[in-house]
């Protein structure tokens, strides 16, 4: 079933993330990262950031969407400043854009977040689309 | 390599990962939050039409990632994007490369792709890094 397009806007309250250094260190062990403690998040640690009280599967709950037919597209973060130890960081999500392709048998949805910070402002933006299987893929098909 | 030395077409930097294992995924999920359940439930996964639980694309994100932490940490990462062309099974291995596009003025963009053990192209990006101001 298509997504309805009145979605087009939808938006979380916005939400504050406490980014601690076990926060860091917990996500860096995930990513096989082995270099010692680190004051400054890796690249994609934003997407813990924008992920933080389930907001991901709130918006995909919010516009109806089957988990099991979701896939991450395409993420794309732009940096403007370090995220760091003891930060306490301002989210706020939007659903950007949505559109389909293959006469419907898959939509898109695209999720933009940014990451500010109270002095520092903001530092970061990202760009998730998600890929929504509306049609059975063919055996072997992933897209 | 360096990057001032290097020219656009040249691999300038590439890491090769071990098998990621269930554990990883599970952990990953604690780590970044995202639990859905197509990365944990291998029952949720076959009724998604996959054999087995996937990785997250954003793990084989942030793998890729760690060639622009450990090759490239003196340099400032201004943007970091990934287009995940293929699912990948858990126990699957990723090597990742990062190739030298263009020297801009104000710094590189380096395209980065991640290949399964088959060579087969699972995530394709690009990085903007410029010397820290």
């Amino acid at each position: 079933m298509a997504i309805d397009r009145a979605h087009l806007g939808y938006a979380l309250p916005p939400f504050t993330v406490e980014v601690t250094a076990a926060r860091i260190a917990l996500f860096l062990k995930a990513i096989g990262a082995d270099d010692g403690p680190q004051d400054v998040a890796p690249p994609t640690f934003m997407k813990a950031v924008e992920g933080e009280q389930n907001s991901s599967r709130r918006i995909l709950d919010a516009l109806g969407v089957d988990l099991r037919r979701v896939l991450h597209a395409e993420q794309q973060f732009d940096y403007l400043g370090p995220i760091r130890a003891g930060d306490h960081l301002q989210v706020q999500r939007t659903v950007s854009d949505l559109y389909d392709k293959k006469n419907g048998a898959i939509d898109f949805i695209v999720i933009e977040s940014t990451v500010s910070h109270a002095e520092r402002g903001l530092l970061g933006r990202s760009r998730q689309v998600v890929l929504v299987r509306n049609a059975q893929p063919a055996a072997g098909s992933t897209s | 390599m360096t990057l001032a030395s290097a020219q656009p077409g040249d691999l300038v930097a590439e890491y090769q990962t071990g098998p990621i294992p269930r554990e990883q995924l599970a952990l990953y999920a604690e780590a970044s939050g995202d639990s859905n359940p197509l990365h944990l439930d291998p029952a949720f996964a076959q009724k998604a039409g996959f054999g087995d639980v996937i990785v997250h694309g954003m793990l084989g994100m942030a793998l890729l990632g760690r060639l622009l932490s450990t090759q490239f940490a003196a340099f400032t990462l201004t943007r970091f994007d990934a287009r995940f062309i293929a699912v990948l099974p858990v126990g699957a291995s990723l090597r990742c490369t990062a190739t030298l596009a263009a020297a801009t003025a104000d710094g590189w963009t380096l395209a980065l792709e991640a290949f399964d053990s088959s060579g087969k192209p699972i995530i394709v990006g690009t990085a903007a890094v410029k010397n820290p101001s």
